[in-house]
């Protein structure tokens, strides 16, 4: 027995205890304690996405309790998952570009179109190509918006913002702000390129991209996470904003602040979130029937009209009771049916898609924009 | 192997024996008793995460994540990306200019409380000193926002005036503004109890010899207190060289520091390890200058021995 005491400082050794150490700070980040507990249905989730005003009424009926674990942007909700022990969730939301990740690490299962409210949802939504995969569907519409160029109105008029040329006018110098985050950042300058689809360009043209970028730094104000972007637009540090929608302007405005979004003549961009059910959990019947309450036209509703967050809603019979019961809202939403509403943009094929880079890698895009930020 | 073993065993008890018979009771022994805690605490909460730190930077990410790895990838990829070598810049420029204002304002701001004011002034004014390092440092970021914004209560004076609004938030003012907030009172603070410290009779002795004060300034006070103010500069390094909320809402990010990169590393595609080089880079900085103040602090004893 040679050396008994000598310390292993072999490779094997330091991953050996490099393993143990990450399994412990792992598991110290997520408790999966209690996921099991009857009558909890685990949701993965966007923040505010528990709240009582959405699931209330879904609670009540099931006598259940909603737990969720949130997350900020689909890096994050990817890390999460993949971290966390098997029946730490039930139900996961997500954007509809992080699916395929979703899928092709088997996180999600396969689900019956026939349990669904499909057939209620506006035709463009009832088989949305980024939640189908090999014709199997994987995870339902909950709520849609749209992307564009978001802008102080008391700076601008809407003539002014029809191409996103207007970014790199002598006007905007220096107030251009940015949301901290390279998709949806990149992909508008992209559209402002002329690339259709946005996310899916060769290498020359993503070269061009970068330089088309990296041409914005001088008017560039800042780049800011979501709660700055609020700050900067109410303050006037930003007067235009690319990548961002109504999701921010529409409370902004009411709450008396001078902003709107525009859709250039380039184009828009859509982001949409979806419910799947997680593999392997053990409440599949509670987790289909909590997709099924936020696919209904009840569920449809409280999704378009949460006071913090509103949104846009895929499901035909969800606008009908919002224009029953909340006809002001609808106007305010533009989800009229009987006049101009929010799918006449998608109708007029001015909106791409938002999805992940796909010829390049997420790395690739983050570096040009990690430096983008540094200039 | 076995041969050699009972002879070692048989020697440690006695050297123990002894050793335990001539120091119990002994100051020694008590003091080290009393630092076991503290030691036991600096290796579980500091040296263990620490390892761990370093230990993470070899490691891989592979969907999202993390791996038990031994590759050097992490180090060569951070240490020649572009953004990281201009956020290093960048974030050394901010730091350095940080200590320089804060000890050249602080040094006067001290020498005031510490000479010119009654006693009853000064205890307020260490009072006013510490109240702002025990509230909370984001919230008087934010009204610092509220006050420098291109509609704030600056540019909504100036604009009563006449004076177009002027770009106060957002830049290297702004962020030197944020950062002296943070610093500042405690290099004050440091400052104040290095000239309090200060031998009375060395003034007295310096005034009686004909020295006016601009010489006992510079010949007594500012030589006595130098390690004083090696600490208030180094002091002030660590917290602008490290800080995040500053850059982040005062400047908005642009361009990032390297306590902004750490974040940026890890929000896109979770990068751990490589979030973990710039850690491990940052440390590495701040003990290169810890040892730059302790040398020149050190440096003085050393003359003022000679002497």
């Amino acid at each position: 027995m040679p050396k008994p005491f000598l310390p292993d400082l072999s490779r094997r050794g330091f991953l050996k205890a490099g393993a143990a150490a990450g399994a412990l700070a792992a598991t110290s980040r997520w408790s999966p304690a209690l996921a099991d507990e009857p009558g909890v249905l685990n949701y993965l989730s966007w923040p505010g996405n528990a709240d009582p005003y959405l699931v209330e009424a879904f609670e009540k009926e099931n006598n259940c309790k909603i737990r969720i674990k949130e997350y900020v942007g689909g890096d994050q909700m990817l890390a999460v998952i993949n971290q966390s022990p098997p029946g730490s969730f039930d139900v996961v939301l997500a954007d509809a570009e992080y699916m395929h990740l979703l899928h092709e690490a088997d996180f999600i299962e396969e689900l019956d179109p026939a349990d669904y409210p499909l057939k209620d949802y506006w035709p463009e939504f009832q088989k949305f190509p980024l939640h189908w995969f090999d014709d199997k569907l994987y995870g339902v519409m909950t709520d849609f918006g749209y992307l564009g160029l978001s802008y102080n109105t008391s700076v601008y008029k809407p003539e002014e913002l029809s191409s996103y040329a207007a970014m790199w006018a002598e006007k905007a110098k220096g107030k251009v702000g940015f949301f901290d985050w390279y998709l949806p950042s990149m992909g508008c300058v992209s559209l402002s390129n002329g690339n259709r689809p946005p996310f899916d360009i060769d290498g020359d043209k993503f070269e061009a991209l970068k330089e088309k970028l990296f041409s914005l730094k001088p008017q560039a104000s800042g780049f800011y996470t979501i709660a700055d972007i609020f700050s900067s637009l109410t303050n006037g540090q930003a007067h235009l904003i690319p990548g961002i929608g109504e999701w921010i302007t529409l409370g902004l405005r009411q709450s008396g602040v001078p902003v709107d979004t525009i859709i250039p003549e380039e184009g828009g961009l859509q982001w949409t979130e979806s419910l799947s059910i997680v593999k392997s959990t053990p409440k599949k019947d509670l987790a289909r029937k909590f997709i099924q309450y936020t696919a209904s036209p009840q569920g449809q509703v409280l999704q378009a009209t949460k006071v913090d967050n509103k949104k846009s809603i895929p499901s035909i019979a969800g606008w009908k009771l919002l224009n029953e019961t909340m006809p002001k809202e609808a106007e305010i939403l533009r989800m009229r049916l009987d006049a101009p509403n929010v799918m006449d943009e998608y109708k007029a094929k001015k909106i791409q898609f938002r999805q992940l880079p796909s010829q390049q890698s997420i790395e690739e895009w983050n570096d040009v924009w990690s430096e983008f930020k540094s200039l | 192997m076995t041969g050699s073993s009972p002879p070692g065993a048989a020697d440690s008890p006695r050297g123990f024996l002894t050793g335990s018979r001539s120091t119990a009771g002994s100051p020694a022994v008590f003091a080290m008793l009393l630092g076991l805690p503290v030691l036991l605490w600096q290796i579980i909460f500091f040296a263990g995460p620490l390892v761990f730190l370093v230990v993470i930077t070899f490691w891989q990410v592979k969907s999202f994540r993390l791996s038990p790895a031994f590759v050097a990838d992490n180090w060569e990829k951070v240490l020649t990306s572009t953004a990281f070598l201009r956020a290093l810049g960048h974030t050394l420029t901010v730091a350095g200019t940080t200590t320089v204002l804060a000890t050249a304002i602080a040094l006067p701001a001290a020498y005031t409380i510490a000479f010119r004011l009654s006693p009853r002034l000064r205890d307020f004014a260490v009072a006013f000193l510490v109240v702002p390092v025990f509230s909370s440092y984001i919230l008087r970021i934010y009204a610092w926002q509220v006050v420098l914004s291109p509609q704030g209560v600056i540019n909504g004076i100036a604009g009563l005036i006449g004076v177009e609004p002027l770009p106060l938030l957002g830049g290297a003012f702004s962020l030197q503004i944020g950062l002296l907030t943070l610093t500042l009172p405690i290099a004050v603070l440091i400052l104040t109890f290095g000239f309090a410290g200060v031998d009375r009779t060395l003034i007295e002795a310096a005034e009686n010899l004909g020295c006016r004060r601009g010489r006992v300034v510079a010949h007594v006070l500012l030589p006595a207190i130098r390690p004083a103010i090696a600490l208030a500069a180094t002091t002030s390094f660590l917290l602008a060289f490290g800080d995040y909320v500053s850059p982040l809402f005062m400047t908005g990010s642009k361009p990032p520091t390297l306590s902004i990169v750490v974040v940026d590393t890890v929000k896109s595609g979770s990068q751990w390890p490589r979030a973990s080089v710039v850690g491990v880079s940052m440390l590495l900085i701040l003990v290169a200058v810890l040892a730059l103040g302790q040398v020149l602090s050190r440096r003085t004893r050393l003359r003022r021995g000679g002497r």
